[in-house]
């Protein structure tokens, strides 16, 4: 028993007898930030420039792609879980480097989930900044480079929402994870593919509702922080930034 | 030495149309465009402030014209034309750093950087041309609020200082104080005045006649797609040649 299960069965009649081990539960958030993480972070780098050129660019197709985008905000998890893993398995384009069940499958498939809203909601707040404020900064003298940049700072609060819209729909996604990930655990109770949403499905078909319950406690206390994280951003403006 | 927007045509289709316009502004001289709304005066403006290429005619600084440079050259001369609009559309950041933005993209990539760095940890100095540009707006003492936290009339004055902290040789104003209150509107013109003895040409889009006696040098009236009276201030308003001309600053509806 570590701390967290010591903490707990001290907590209530629920947790008197704390039945799991308090390394299981660490494990299984430590997967479920890594793979998010990395996911988003990745989207990220992708999402933020490609809205900031479809939003200052005219091209043919422009609005066909915003709405493959927004379209994308909706795609069935479950859907993309499946494309990649008829990707990654030893049959498809990717079979070779041997990722079903893996950490990096399961990235693939939580990029291609966080990218459609990252820059959806990128895309939306860079066009949403004033049009006057754009002049002003072109006026003042600042190259297209100058005006993107000035953009990108004008909308930087939606931009974290957006990274924040991503995350929340990587960590809390069940199906894809499932489907390329396993849900898979070792003998010696330690995560290896099992996230936290992924594990509150078995825990809960197994009756384990205690356990179930506290990985949902957890799932929700961490997207409430980043969400704190971000209305703080908001209210301070950007913190250091400006 | 003038900005020149020589026999330029634009617009054709779009809402405001000039034809065959020309209008010069030399160093130093405060020149006011009146006109009905909607005659076009933010796109005369605009293209002088080289935003658009006009579809005829050229637009110079200091006799190069703009329109004949690559890009690269084009932006050292979009560079010594400064414009403020009728909307201060402030950048959601503090005083001074809004009014220092023109000095800012203009220095090197190495050195924006280490101005960033040493902002960080707040060791770095406020340029003069920040704080004088401010005080010549009274705003000296506001330099750390947020530009957010601004009355209407404070935000224009800010986008006034904003527009001559980085030294232009000319600025446009578009309405600057079309929204303003008496107060706010003498400490904008008072600025103006000051801007033009400093050396900087100054072109005034306005609808408020009596601005214009007051600030300009020269006045041009814009009715129908052209200038169609153009001269002293004093000339244009007592006795104005244009029966339309006439009319418009008579107070009379004119097309």
């Amino acid at each position: 028993m570590g701390a967290v299960a010591a903490a707990l069965g001290a907590g209530g009649p629920l947790f008197v007898d704390f039945p799991f081990e308090s390394q299981y539960v660490t494990s299984i958030i430590y997967v479920s930030l890594y793979v998010s993480v990395i996911a988003v972070a990745i989207s990220t780098l992708v999402s933020v420039p490609t809205a900031i050129v479809v939003g200052f660019s005219d091209f043919r197709g422009k609005h066909f792609l915003t709405t493959v985008i927004n379209t994308g905000m909706g795609f069935p998890s479950v859907v993309v879980g499946l494309v990649v893993l008829v990707m990654v398995s030893h049959e498809g384009p990717l079979g070779e480097f041997d990722l079903v069940f893996t950490k990096k499958a399961m990235i693939m498939s939580q990029f291609v989930l966080a990218t459609p809203p990252i820059t959806g909601i990128t895309l939306a707040a860079v066009t949403g900044v004033n049009e006057e404020v754009r002049d002003a900064a072109f006026a003042l003298g600042g190259t297209r480079t100058d005006v993107a940049l000035t953009i990108v700072k004008e909308a930087r609060y939606g931009i974290a929402t957006a990274v924040l819209a991503g995350f929340g729909r990587a960590i809390s996604e069940v199906g894809s994870v499932l489907i390329v990930g396993g849900n898979i655990a070792g003998a010696n109770g330690v995560s290896r593919t099992r996230t936290l949403t992924t594990a509150i499905r078995l825990e809960a078909r197994s009756g384990r509702y205690d356990l179930a319950l506290l990985l949902g406690a957890i799932l929700v206390a961490l997207v409430l922080v980043v969400n704190a994280i971000v209305i703080r951003l908001g209210d301070t403006g950007g913190g250091g930034l400006r | 030495m003038s900005l020149d927007a020589v026999g330029v045509t634009h617009g054709y289709g779009g809402e405001a149309t000039l034809r065959d316009l020309s209008l010069s502004v030399s160093p130093g001289e405060v020149v006011a465009v009146i006109g009905p709304s909607g005659v076009g005066k933010t796109t005369l403006l605009r293209l002088l402030a080289l935003f658009a290429r006009p579809d005829d005619g050229a637009v110079s600084v200091d006799g190069t014209s703009a329109w004949s440079l690559s890009d690269r050259e084009r932006l050292a001369l979009r560079r010594r034309v400064g414009m403020v609009f009728q909307q201060a559309s402030l950048f959601e950041a503090s005083v001074a750093r809004n009014v220092e933005y023109g000095l800012r993209v203009r220095r090197s990539l190495r050195r924006r950087l280490r101005d960033e760095l040493l902002g960080l940890v707040g060791r770095r100095t406020r340029p003069d041309a920040v704080t004088d540009a401010l005080s010549l707006v009274g705003l000296a003492d506001d330099t750390d609020r947020d530009a957010a936290s601004l009355s209407g009339g404070e935000a224009q004055r800010v986008a006034f200082a904003r527009g001559l902290a980085y030294d232009p040789d000319y600025l446009l104003l578009d309405e600057p104080t079309s929204d303003l209150d008496p107060r706010n509107t003498a400490v904008i013109e008072d600025a103006v005045g000051a801007a033009a003895d400093r050396g900087i040409g100054v072109v005034v889009a306005t609808h408020d006649m009596h601005q214009a006696e007051r600030i300009a040098d020269r006045v041009a009236v814009l009715i129908g797609d052209s200038v169609i009276e153009s001269g002293p201030a004093e000339s244009v308003f007592d006795a104005p040649s244009d029966e339309r001309a006439r009319k418009f600053i008579a107070g009379e509806l004119v097309y």
